[in-house]
């Protein structure tokens, strides 16, 4: 692991400078470098070990709304300095000459490893996928396939800017992922995955082991043979708990996001205080849940994290910010400013996103549904944050008759516009939320990690897609 | 600084082959880019930068390492040479590892020219200009255009340097440039977005900012007053960009790899017709001017144009070295990478080839349809071939386009629907490097009320 500074304090102050020298009013320095490593099995061999590097700078200068962005991942002075002078651009006035002082802000610990990610050695990740592929084998005589993947980064992060901060932190992140093919009769083929991580310890896999990914993943395969079509149109559906938060994520958190607010592209612009959802709805974005993949312990403006509410009993509270669209609405950030990496400005982003439990047991949530959809896994999902349509893939479903879980179902899309679906939440169960640490969250090409959570939840009234119409012919 | 990127790359290759790689390549990307981006008459944003990047690929006894990085430090590349070679320790041996064989190598094709001068020298003053005209043409098109989520253009050079100790040594430069416009239209309380863009590698095929402003403003006011519709199976008509995404998740189908693991739902169905005899699919990685197009693919093996699928017959898989030497059979050229990634399977050019109806006269058929203008989440499952996406659009009574329809999916099997295309257009359109015209399928099942 590379000690010391990313880039010594006077060099970036002096960035500082350069970066205000046409007069701009707030100007940020970025700097970043990232160690991962990453591992693949596929067809019970290990396939490969790599790992990656990049390391960079990116100069930010604010000059009312208009935003300068420049970067280099070249840390030679000449290099810094045009990239700052190009940020610089964007302001028009007179030049000036200021210096400005950055002193270090002191962080939370939300997440403290005893060893670096990057220092543990690659034959231990190589190991986890040995195992996972032989307990996946193991599992069902049914699983054909299985590929595996373990990857972490260990990234630390420099954010300085005009206003005197100056914050400095490492995030490591890992997670494993299996993925099991299972054939059945006439040559039906299934897929289960499953995985998580965080910013966790090396160790954590000694209890999230990779036994227990691979049979989940191997599980979740043969358990979908012999599935049949859905039926399309309204019904009422049961969620599982944990990663099926993705569905909140998608149906509302996006639309929470200050700069769709602010450009008044969301659905959620100009509701707060409104009620938006059930009363037994109630959403937080939390960035200080210990180890979670989607925890910091500051954004990548400098800013820390938060405990938000955003809805409460169904009214809806806040919005996340970042400090650009604060400052233009008048607001304070709420740490909610990510990035990718130094090649991207921030956006207001989620970090944790979950529904807060009820009071309900999960058994009776599903002993209550007479007709239904049961939805114990998913694939992705998708939104559209300003006419609310959101779309997402469930990848292991289960059709519910009279209160009881039954058949398989397959080809299962759940679709929606985000403050009904809310308004439709009608049971909420008391059972544990969060997500085992699988999410990524794409916005305008930028990924980051994200958790997600949700308990138990039942939906009146959701469409569902599928290729079979009630009562109608195949 | 000037480096010799050529040179670099080369002495990666001999210092790894030192270090005890049997085999060694190293792929360096360059790049610089530039964007603009306008709000309300004024700038928003502006950003320019660069960046520069090498993936080492090694062979030690038949172990794969991969090891790439943005530091090109002299006092940190031998370091990094090294890691590769260690890394390949902890990899299994496979005999299959390797390089592309020499019979996979070979003179590269002419593929034109790839690279403008003047999209490489554009003025930041131009692309302020365009986003202005772009935002105001937006507005100016409906009252209705409530605001503008976003418009931007942009430009991107990039050049590719690769050298292997399989005697590949490979140089490509190119240009792209874009204009993006993303409108917001409202009416009575419900809001609506929709964005068109237009990219191309020479500036002077781009599409006018006008043009591409006026696309996305008439796309999102034509969506106002969007429901729901009952259940019901029915004729679906995919515009160009859809039918392009569509073709796009059947070239997933034909990746080689997936193929040999019996996971693609094509995989025991070369050789037969999949589709109606109208239907020709063309991955073409000589395509003048193409987005996609480069003389030599991830791994140094000359591209060329395949016929996927050929008046209805699936003719070809893709592959790699790799996945070639498994399957017993020959890399197609279309090993796909960046810097930061092994090489694998992937399309250049993607299209499917023009029919002779004119649009209209697809949907002027129908009494009763759907005419698909957006989707939402990522649908297909390439094993079973099971299709489910949400999907927005328009209507069809009685041969015309009539209200806006949101919040129902489009479901099917791809094998089926491929089956079912009963209508190919005329109007073949590239967004990017996928291309098709408009489609129509003679049934799906649309899921709403």
């Amino acid at each position: 692991m590379h000690a010391g500074p990313l880039l010594p304090h006077p060099l970036v102050e002096r960035l500082l400078s350069a970066a205000m020298e046409r007069g701009a009013e707030f100007a940020e320095v970025y700097v970043e470098r990232n160690e991962t490593t990453a591992v693949t099995l596929d067809e019970h061999k290990v396939k490969s070990a790599q790992s990656g590097l990049s390391q960079g700078v990116g100069v930010r200068v604010i000059s009312g709304a208009k935003v300068g962005y420049a970067y280099s991942d070249d840390l030679d002075d000449e290099a810094l300095f045009r990239a700052a002078r190009t940020a610089a651009f964007v302001a028009k006035s007179a030049t000036h000459e200021q210096a400005f002082n950055v002193a270090r802000t002191p962080l939370p610990t939300f997440y403290r490893l005893p060893e670096h990610l990057s220092a543990v050695a690659v034959e231990a990740k190589r190991d986890l996928l040995v195992r996972a592929n032989k307990a996946a084998h193991r599992f069902d005589t049914r699983i054909k396939q299985v590929m595996a993947s373990y990857a972490d980064s260990t990234k630390r992060i420099l954010v300085a800017n005009t206003r005197g901060h100056l914050a400095e932190d490492t995030q490591d992140l890992c997670r494993i992922n299996v993925m099991a093919v299972a054939e059945g009769k006439k040559g039906e083929r299934r897929t289960g995955s499953f995985g998580g991580g965080g910013r966790v310890p090396f160790t954590h896999f000694d209890t999230f082991t990779p036994e227990l990914v691979a049979k989940e993943a191997a599980r979740q395969a043969c358990a979908t043979l012999g599935a049949q079509d859905a039926v399309a149109g309204e019904q009422t559906v049961v969620l599982a708990p944990g990663w099926s938060g993705i569905l909140l994520h998608e149906a509302v958190g996006h639309g929470l996001e200050a700069d769709f607010i602010r450009k008044g592209t969301s659905l959620f612009a100009g509701k707060l205080g409104e009620k938006v959802a059930s009363d037994l709805v109630t959403v937080i974005d939390d960035g200080t849940m210990a180890n979670a993949r989607g925890s910091l312990n500051v954004d990548d403006e400098g800013t820390p994290t938060q405990f938000k509410v955003l809805i409460e009993r169904g009214i809806l509270k806040g919005y996340m910010y970042d400090s650009l669209n604060a400052k233009l609405m008048g607001k304070a950030s709420t740490g909610s400013g990510r990035r990718e990496s130094f090649k991207h400005t921030p956006l207001p982003r989620m970090t944790n996103t979950y529904l807060a439990p009820g009071e309900d047991s999960p058994d009776d949530i599903i002993k209550g549904v007479d007709s239904g959809v049961y939805c114990a896994n998913f694939g992705g999902g998708q939104v559209d944050i300003t006419n609310g349509n959101f779309v997402f893939e469930v990848s292991e479903a289960y059709e519910i008759k009279k209160g009881k879980v039954g058949k398989p179902l397959k080809g299962v899309t759940l679709i929606g516009v985000g403050p009904e679906a809310l308004k439709n939440v009608s049971r909420v169960g008391n059972d544990p939320m969060p997500d085992p640490g699988m999410g990524t969250c794409g916005k305008d090409g930028q990924g980051v990690p994200v958790g997600v959570g949700l308990p138990t939840v039942r939906i009146d009234r959701m469409t569902v897609g599928g290729t079979r119409v009630a009562g109608g012919k195949r | 600084m000037t480096t010799n990127y050529e040179q670099l790359a080369k002495k990666l290759v001999a210092r790894a082959k030192k270090m005890g790689a049997k085999q060694a390549e190293a792929f360096v990307q360059v790049g610089r880019e530039a964007s603009c981006r306008v709000r309300d008459g004024e700038i928003e944003h502006l950003s320019q930068s660069t960046s520069k990047g090498v993936g080492l690929r090694v062979f030690v006894k038949n172990r794969l390492g991969f090891s790439w990085t943005s530091d090109f430090e002299p006092s940190s590349l031998n370091a990094f040479v090294d890691r590769a070679v260690q890394l390949a320790e902890a990899a299994a041996p496979n005999p299959l590892n390797g390089l592309p064989d020499d019979k996979d190598l070979g003179r590269f094709p002419d593929v034109g020219a790839l690279y403008d001068a003047e999209v490489a020298s554009l003025a930041p003053d131009w692309k302020i200009a365009a986003a202005l005209e772009m935002e105001k043409a937006a507005r100016a098109l409906d009252p209705r255009i409530k605001t503008i989520e976003s418009v931007e253009a942009g430009e991107s050079v990039g050049e590719v340097f690769l050298a292997s100790s399989a005697g590949v040594s490979g140089y490509s430069q190119g240009t792209s440039v874009y204009l993006y416009t993303g409108a917001v239209a409202e009416a009575d309380g419900q809001l609506q977005n929709s964005w068109w863009y237009d990219a191309r590698r020479f500036l002077k095929d781009l599409e006018s900012p006008e043009a591409v402003a006026t696309e996305a403003a008439r796309r999102a006011v034509r969506m106002l007053g969007a429901k729901k519709v009952k259940s019901q199976q029915v004729p679906v008509v995919f515009d160009p960009m859809m039918a392009a995404s569509f073709v796009g998740g059947i070239a997933g189908a034909v990746n080689g790899d997936a193929v040999f693991k019996k996971a693609s739902f094509l995989a025991s169905k070369l050789g037969q017709a999949i589709a109606p005899p109208t239907v020709t699919i063309v991955d073409d990685g000589l395509m003048p001017k193409g987005l996609a197009t480069s003389p030599f693919d991830g791994e140094g093996v000359p591209t060329r144009r395949s016929a996927l699928v050929e008046k209805g017959v699936l003719k070809t898989f893709l592959y790699d070295a790799f996945t070639a030497r498994k399957a017993k059979t020959r890399s197609t050229g279309n090993a796909s990478r960046g810097y930061r990634s092994l090489p694998s399977i992937g399309t250049h050019n993607l299209y499917l080839e023009p029919g002779t109806t004119a649009p209209k006269d697809l949907i002027k058929g129908i009494t009763n349809g759907f005419y698909v203008t957006s989707m939402l989440g990522h649908g297909a499952n390439l094993v079973t071939g099971d299709y489910s996406r949400g999907a927005n659009g328009l209507w069809i009574e009685n041969g015309e386009l009539t209200r806006p329809v949101q919040e129902v999916t489009v479901a099917g099997n791809l094998l089926q629907m491929l089956s079912r295309i009963d209508g190919i257009g005329s109007d073949l359109t590239f967004r990017g490097s996928v291309g098709a015209p408009t489609i129509r399928f003679s049934e799906l099942t649309v899921s709403g009320a």
